[in-house]
């Protein structure tokens, strides 16, 4: 099910929040877990055993974990087994076609593409219970004795799908025991409309010009760059506001789910984007992949080396496809240029010119993210460019422009943290001033809130792009 | 309890903060919404078919483990919630005016031209094989009567001059010019005339292709064009009958067809390319029956900010008709039943009939007969025959099965055949395979 529609909205989540505060203390949670099992089966009802099979292992792995306890061979054992079948089963359902297209191109033989359906949120939850069984062998967190507790945490919906990547280290305790009160569902509601509105008035009307543009033919250099820019926008908002609704969701359970976009595009490095773009992703690679090869305190080979491991299987975790081991291998080089070469140069440049740099990249990267067939890629690049047969602007730059405008700047200002920043001035103003504004606040919100519902009923068809990885 | 991470970068906000009054106002009225919106979808009675939208709506899907599995089942609960949602039409007004404030000069392919116009953009047919295949093939079949093509460029091409500035379909007009000798196959986007003269092209010397284009241009006044262009040797006689045109919308505001005067300006193409004397439109009876007709377009944005158009109707007093539908005899081309209803349009040669004879007293049987083959642009057309034939013949080749070839050999008093189609909906049009 997706959050931003119908069935979810009017339906799914007030008979599910209703019985959710209905029932008392633990019984929130059997509630949480048949409303998360009816949320994926909803997509994926065939898949739904794969999770449960998934979540029972390292379930499992975990308790005999802490049974060998002290018997380091027998415990490293579990974990291994726990990580070949979650990490086995991840290759399989996600890696197999593309495995055996490489096999194909590299070999005389020509082996059929099993053709396995991705299911969804494998990546997000596979990621999630690895973590899980690290963390008990590393003694971070206590093995789960309730299955159904630890099963609620990993078909737990508001982040079963797109994230973002909870860790049951930050969740252990809100299983048992957690505040659920009024405030949390206010709060929670609020941020969960802000991303929705995001999500529909913004990822989804930006995200239809990036689909003009995409196989536009004939179009001009700058309106191929505003095309990558939408691109960028568009995925920005879409998956900033599945988070922004996670996030809000788990508020009014009483869970807290760590902040996962820190207005990434406001970053003023490359290295700066990715302490703020997906941190629970990059986080995740950093603990379990990144510091466990040694990090940055080795030598500079070595360090090389472990960024570009890094970065492959950060690419690669996005899709079983080159342009995203692409993708990762460009950011991974920037980010390596960076910490070597130019880093300190660009902090001493203007503000201004930090962000142009770091944006101008992002964009960059995301355009070899979005084409996931190296041949549209290869015949988008060169439009980029301006040459004799492909000028800088044409009528093109300025209809697209133009009808787009709105959304492309409020996108683009939106990027960037004015809403807290207006918070705070709102705190110093006078509370005549402060009632005043709060209220035209509300006012516009609600506004926004019947625009969002009216593009749910109209386009009633609007995919999270996040659900592909 | 574990530490928080707070980052004051974030909406997140302490938790020992108080929720102020408006948000919690705002919340619980977004909240309050979506509960009368989920009660009253389940208490409303549904409907089958939206008359605004001109559809049938979907309807509940049937369990199956099958559905369930390959995912049809959620598909269908989704799109049936969405269908029937509570003050659906309501909202589906609300997106298109919110893009509409917000700058959007296109909205879901229609673009919001000058003078509250709202005009499909054009696609160009992928079918334009088969449909050229079709037509040679009912133009050879035909024995003994003369074969004539219109085909009708709809109102992106006539009114071109109105649609935005910059939009995509006005300037690869303007690339392609109307008399230009530019090659095909270079343009940035198909655009109606070159499908047109490439039809002709292959058309020519089967049938009689009439240029509709040009006095359609005429009669719009558009880039000095006039009225040799169109009609040729004829050009003064016509020019005559166009001035009553002059200044009236050829194409309705808010539906695809073409208006009574843009068929009158189709039917003087006709005429002079058949060497007939048009009678003048001021000799017609003219009423106008409806100013609440809101077409096809209008259904797709919802938006009442664009208003109406009136439906002008052309009568003369001498007809003495017979207008036989198969189940049905009526002294009219005009079926005034439906202006009760939503799509008005349909008081042409009331709606979609498989077959109708149309025969008219007034005019002498020597006078021959003329058989059409069409889509829904003639049905606002053939009011104008009515004068110069005795009988005229109209098939819808969606429904008439059969052969209108076969039909039209059977009967000697056929001397014309005239094949009507427009340009905006060839690819949609399902009668097209039935022409042989």
């Amino acid at each position: 099910m997706v959050f931003s529609s119908i069935p979810f909205l009017f339906f799914f989540l007030p008979v599910f929040l209703i019985l959710y505060y209905a029932f008392p203390g633990r019984a929130k949670n059997v509630v949480l877990l048949v409303f998360s099992l009816l949320f994926y089966a909803w997509g994926e009802p065939v898949y739904i055993f794969l999770m449960l099979f998934s979540s029972l292992v390292d379930y499992l792995d975990g308790l005999l974990q802490e049974r060998f306890e002290g018997q380091k061979g027998k415990k490293r054992l579990c974990l291994i087994i726990a990580l070949a079948i979650n990490l086995g089963l991840l290759a399989f359902f996600k890696y197999a076609d593309f495995a055996v297209g490489i096999f194909n191109s590299l070999t005389p033989w020509d082996a059929k593409l099993p053709g396995i359906a991705l299911p969804i949120g494998i990546s997000f939850y596979t990621f999630q219970t690895v973590s899980y069984s690290i963390d008990v062998y590393k003694g971070k967190v206590r093995a789960e004795k309730n299955y159904f507790d630890y099963l609620c945490y990993v078909s737990m919906f508001p982040q079963l799908i797109a994230g973002p990547i909870v860790r049951f280290s930050s969740v252990q305790a809100e299983l048992k025991e957690r505040k659920v009160n009024e405030s949390g569902f206010v709060r929670g509601f609020h941020r969960f409309l802000l991303g929705l509105m995001r999500k529909l008035l913004l990822a989804d009307q930006i995200g239809a010009l990036w689909d003009i543009l995409r196989t536009a033919p004939g179009i001009s250099a700058l309106t191929a760059w505003l095309g990558l820019l939408s691109f960028t926008l568009q995925l920005y908002y879409d998956f900033s506001a599945y988070s922004d609704m996670a996030i809000g969701l788990g508020m009014m359970l009483g869970f807290h789910f760590p902040e996962n976009f820190l207005y990434p595009l406001s970053a003023t490095s490359i290295t700066d984007f990715w302490r703020k773009w997906h941190v629970s992703l990059s986080t995740w690679f950093r603990d379990y992949v990144y510091i466990p090869l040694g990090g940055n305190r080795v030598g500079v080979a070595k360090h090389l080396r472990n960024m570009f491991v890094v970065w492959f299987l950060t690419g690669l975790w996005h899709g079983a496809s080159w342009n995203f081991v692409l993708w990762g291998l460009f950011h991974g080089t920037l980010l390596a240029l960076e910490k070597y070469i130019w880093g300190r140069h660009v902090e001493r440049l203007p503000k201004l010119f930090q962000h142009l740099y770091a944006l101008i990249i992002v964009v960059l990267g995301f355009g070899i993210f979005t084409f996931d067939n190296l041949g549209e890629l290869a015949a988008y690049f060169p439009k980029l460019v301006c040459a004799a047969h492909n000028p800088l602007i044409g009528k093109e730059l300025f209809w697209y422009g133009g009808n787009y405008l709105p959304f492309l700047l409020a996108g683009l200002i939106l990027a960037f943290p004015v809403y807290p920043k207006v918070q705070e001035l709102l705190k110093k103003a006078n509370s005549y001033r402060r009632g005043l504004i709060s209220v035209c606040g509300a006012l516009v919100m609600l506004a926004l809130f019947i625009a969002a519902v009216a593009c749910m009923v109209q386009d009633s068809y609007s995919p999270f792009l996040y659900f592909r990885f | 309890m574990e530490k928080k991470t707070k980052d004051n970068t974030t909406e997140n906000i302490t938790e020992n903060e108080k929720v102020s009054v408006t948000k919690r106002v705002t919340v619980y009225l977004i909240a309050a919404m979506i509960l009368v919106f989920a009660f009253s979808f389940l208490v409303t009675e549904k409907k089958d078919f939206s008359e605004s939208e001109n559809r049938k709506l979907a309807s509940w899907p049937e369990f199956s483990f099958a559905a369930l599995r390959s995912g049809s089942l959620t598909e269908g609960v989704k799109s049936y919630v969405s269908d029937h949602f509570p003050k659906r039409d309501e909202l589906l007004g609300i997106a298109s005016g919110a893009k509409r404030l917000a700058g959007q000069k296109e909205l879901g392919g229609v673009y919001l031209a000058e003078d509250g116009y709202l005009i499909n953009a054009y696609e160009a047919p992928k079918n334009v094989e088969k449909d050229i295949a079709q037509w040679s093939k009912l133009a050879e079949k035909v024995e003994h009567a003369h074969v004539s093509l219109m085909l009708v460029p709809t109102a992106v091409s006539i009114y071109k001059d109105k649609l935005p500035a910059n939009a995509p379909d006005r300037v690869a007009q303007e690339m392609y010019g109307l008399k230009s000798e530019r090659p095909m196959g270079e343009l940035p986007a198909a655009v109606q005339q070159q499908t047109i003269d490439r039809i002709y092209g292959e058309i020519q010397g089967k049938a009689d292709c009439i240029n509709a284009s040009a006095a359609l241009h005429a009669a719009a006044g558009g880039e000095g064009r006039d009225a040799s262009d169109a009609y040729g040797d004829m050009a003064p006689v016509m020019e005559g009958m166009m001035s009553s045109v002059n200044g009236e919308a050829l194409f309705y505001r808010t539906d695809h067809h073409w208006t009574t005067d843009g068929a009158y300006v189709g039917y003087l193409a006709f005429c002079a390319s058949e060497g007939l004397a048009p009678v003048p439109l001021s000799e017609y009876a003219c009423e106008t029956v409806t100013k609440d007709f809101q077409g096809t377009i209008y259904s797709k944005l919802n938006d009442p900010y664009f208003g109406s158009d009136e439906i002008v109707l052309y009568s003369d007093p001498s007809w003495q008709l017979t207008v036989d539908y198969g189940d049905a005899q009526s002294d009219s081309p005009y079926d005034l039943n439906y202006l009760e209803k939503r799509d008005k349009y349909s008081l042409f040669l009331s709606n979609q009939r498989s077959f109708i004879t149309i025969t008219n007293d007034a005019v002498e049987e020597e006078a021959g007969a003329i058989a059409l083959v069409k889509d829904s642009y003639a049905n606002s057309f053939v009011p104008f025959l009515l004068n110069h034939y005795h009988t005229v013949y109209i098939f819808d080749t969606r429904y008439y099965k059969g052969g209108p070839s076969k039909f039209i050999n059977e009967h000697p008093e056929i001397s014309e055949v005239l094949i009507l189609y427009n340009l905006g909906t060839l690819d949609q049009d399902t009668g097209i395979g039935g022409i042989y």
